[in-house]
């Protein structure tokens, strides 16, 4: 009797497998379904196309936008800033040419891993219970994340060079400084100028989000208009925010690398002005009362430590993050394969723009009112948004793919979605993969944001912990948070390492 | 092909190949055998006129019966990044679901089918599990020839199959061609000509010559090379 053929499955294949968990979701929720806010909902809908144009409330969510951009502006500065010495700090190829080790290299990225390890919600929320409500909290709160996770990627960059150019300058006589400035700074220099102006989009949302949970700016009015029913307000603000990330993108784009290089020189003062003419305290933050903290000691670790459910928490966390993932990824494939052809895609597009304009934590308040809370719900909210980002990531690799195969395959016979399938998902899919476990890294961080919905995982206990000024259990979530997401993003980056490889070995 | 044409790439001409003939397209670089292979397989529309496929207009012909035109690429267009035999086997897909498709990309299918098309194109059966990427030219090659045998057409188009092979693999592949129920294989190789049925030459965008390969000249064919 012959061997079975044990199952291979091809790489175009592993975006799409995620989605079996598309059944069991859809049939958890549906027996979750109240349907209390059907209606609501409707309503939610209508309002998109019936925005308020009452000019108080557009001056009201255009001050509190303003808020929001120089949150962002001032939190990317720093970050950028903060970002590129750090990164340097961090680099192997940069500790050779000044030192000839790297042990240097590795001991800073160690301590940073922590540091991005931790959302900017974490980070806000501790940071208000050490300096109290300043503008600062909220820049910092973005800024020492950023400045983490840029530090990462601008260490990186440097590395994936080839050192003997510098190395071969400095054998030369010129000194780490020079041999730095002329082999390796070229070259890296045009993409990470390129990805620092990505981040400014990045901070825009998480100041946003950041308004969500009451630290200012147009979350806070978004926040506030769901939560009294005010739809045609929430809009309003809504199509604002699109408004401005989609100028900003534009700019972005068409920004020449100097004119991104002097938008960063100026962040700082230009954010600073911004936010004098706007009378926000942006004054040097002062210590609050730690004295709370000194109620930390000993015995009140050890009975933190042993009630704290952390099996549970643990459990929900991984959950949220498989659940969210499994979305994110597989979401944007799977309406590319049902539904393709060019107007699908386009509509795709505008879908998947929704998506990412609303936080997750809107999302999940807007899910909640036809379906109970739960850890399935919370999962959905946490991946549609990710999903937004990911479709959007597809497309820009699906539109610089060679239609010539596609071509192929439909003249051999080959369906709309066969095609795709073969000749526009699989050229693609290595570095979609690659893409999704750096994604997957993020979502891990965002479970914590959406806790609230099902009242689950570790993010969500030290938001709650904060809140309660548990400082002991604080301490411990802190590290478990961190650990899990430092672990999360080990194997991530293996997993890229593993594809890139493979990639590069064939 | 009826008065089909394409402004400034190939002027308006007539057609007709019969199931089973093997016809060889002539011309010099840029003659437009390109666009005319293109026009034939419905992957380019033409400006003015029609091509048809027993006759249905190729633009509206269903799957099954775009199945029976196989094309055999220049640049192959080979899905780099799935196995050989999964690469076979997109000869089938007009023949299956979706959901073959999904299938064969998490266990290759019809291994049996599979390998009869790889080993009739000359490729080692141990290469069935490989990436396409990992191969050699020559390889990739004859990994095009297994999937348009997988396919089983009724009418093949090659575009410069032969072009940057040895003899040995080019003798393969003509043989592999001509096996077919009918072909129209571009070439650069007049040498080649008096294996096939009949013979047409374009030059500059024109349809110069059609005839049988009896009846045409060594003449007529030098004069499809000759500059201006």
């Amino acid at each position: 009797m012959p061997l079975p053929i044990p199952l291979k499955p091809a790489l175009p294949l592993w975006p799409l497998l995620p989605g079996l968990v598309f059944p069991v979701m859809l049939l958890v929720l549906a027996l979750d379904l109240h349907g209390g806010g059907l209606n609501l909902l409707g309503r939610f809908a209508l309002a998109a196309v019936q925005p308020s144009l009452d000019p108080p409330l557009i001056a009201s969510l255009l001050q509190g936008l303003q808020v929001t951009l120089i949150t962002a502006l001032l939190a990317w500065g720093v970050s950028c800033l903060a970002g590129c010495a750090l990164g340097l700090l961090s680099s192997r190829h940069v500790w050779l040419l000044v030192n000839g080790t790297t042990t240097g290299a590795v001991l800073v990225r160690r301590l940073l891993a922590p540091i991005r390890s931790l959302h900017e919600l974490i980070w806000g929320l501790l940071l208000l219970q050490v300096f109290g409500l300043n503008g600062w909290v909220a820049v910092l709160a973005i800024a020492v994340p950023y400045a983490a996770l840029l530090a990462r990627v601008v260490s990186d960059q440097i590395d994936s060079r080839n050192p003997p150019a510098s190395l071969a300058l400095q054998r030369g006589g010129a000194g780490p400084g020079a041999a730095f400035v002329t082999a390796v700074l070229p070259t890296v220099g045009p993409s990470l100028i390129s990805q620092m102006a990505q981040r400014l989009d990045c901070a825009l949302r998480s100041a946003v989000l950041l308004g969500v949970f009451g630290l200012g700016g147009l979350g806070t009015d978004l926040v506030l208009s769901l939560q009294s029913l005010q739809f045609r307000e929430l809009w309003s603000g809504l199509w604002i925010l699109a408004l401005a990330m989609v100028l900003l993108e534009v700019l972005l784009n068409r920004f020449p690398t100097g004119m991104i290089l002097l938008l960063l020189t100026a962040a700082l003062p230009a954010g600073l002005l911004w936010g004098s003419m706007l009378q926000l305290d942006l004054t040097a933050p002062q210590l609050a009362d730690l004295s709370l903290f000194q109620a930390v000691d000993g015995a009140a670790l050890m009975e933190a430590l042993t009630t704290t459910p952390w099996p549970g928490l643990i459990l929900s966390t991984l959950g949220l993050t498989l659940l969210g993932s499994a979305v994110a990824i597989s979401g944007p494939v799977l309406g590319l394969m049902v539904w393709p052809g060019r107007s699908a895609a386009h509509l795709q597009r505008w879908g998947w723009g929704l998506l990412r304009l609303l936080p997750p934590p809107l999302t999940a308040l807007l899910l909640m009112m036809m379906v109970k809370p739960s850890l399935w719900l919370a999962g959905l909210a946490l991946g549609l948004h990710h999903l937004g980002v990911m479709g959007r990531i597809l497309v820009e690799d699906l539109d610089h793919n060679d239609p010539g195969l596609s071509q192929a395959l439909r003249c051999m016979g080959a369906g709309q979605r066969q095609a795709w399938l073969m000749g526009e998902l699989a050229p693609c899919s290595r570095s979609y993969l690659i893409y999704a476990a750096s994604r997957c890294d993020v979502i891990l961080r965002d479970t914590a944001v959406v806790g609230l919905v099902g009242g689950a995982g570790l993010g969500w206990q030290l938001i709650e912990a904060l809140g309660s000024f548990h400082w002991a259990q604080v301490f411990w979530l802190v590290l478990a948070y961190a650990t899990l997401t430092s672990l999360g993003e080990l194997l991530m980056d293996r997993l890229q390492r593993q594809w890139a490889c493979q990639a590069g070995s064939l | 092909m009826r008065q089909v044409g394409i402004r400034g790439r190939l002027e308006p001409l007539d057609l007709r190949i019969a199931i089973g003939e093997r016809v060889a397209l002539l011309g010099a670089s840029g003659a437009g055998k390109t666009t005319l292979l293109s026009l034939a397989n419905g992957s380019l529309q033409p400006d003015q006129g029609q091509v048809q496929w027993r006759g249905q207009p190729i633009r509206t012909l269903p799957r099954r019966r775009r199945l029976e035109i196989g094309t055999l690429w220049q640049d192959l267009r080979l899905i780099e990044e799935l196995t050989v035999s999964r690469n076979v086997n997109a000869g089938a897909l007009g023949r299956h679901s979706l959901l073959w498709a999904l299938r064969n990309l998490l266990q290759p299918l019809e291994r049996r089918e599979c390998l009869a098309a790889v080993t009739a194109a000359g490729l080692e059966p141990e290469l069935m599990d490989t990436t396409v990427s990992r191969l050699s030219g020559g390889q990739r090659q004859r990994v095009a020839l297994a999937r348009l045998l997988r396919q089983q057409p009724l009418l093949v188009l090659a575009d410069e199959p032969l072009s940057a092979l040895d003899p040995v693999l080019a003798e393969e592949v003509m043989l592999g061609l001509l096996d077919q129920a009918g072909c129209l294989v571009s070439l650069h190789r007049p040498d080649l000509v008096h294996r096939f049925d009949r013979v047409i030459g374009l030059r500059q965008g024109r349809l110069v010559l059609d005839e049988s390969t009896g009846d045409v000249t060594s003449d007529a064919i030098a004069c499809l090379y000759q500059s201006l």
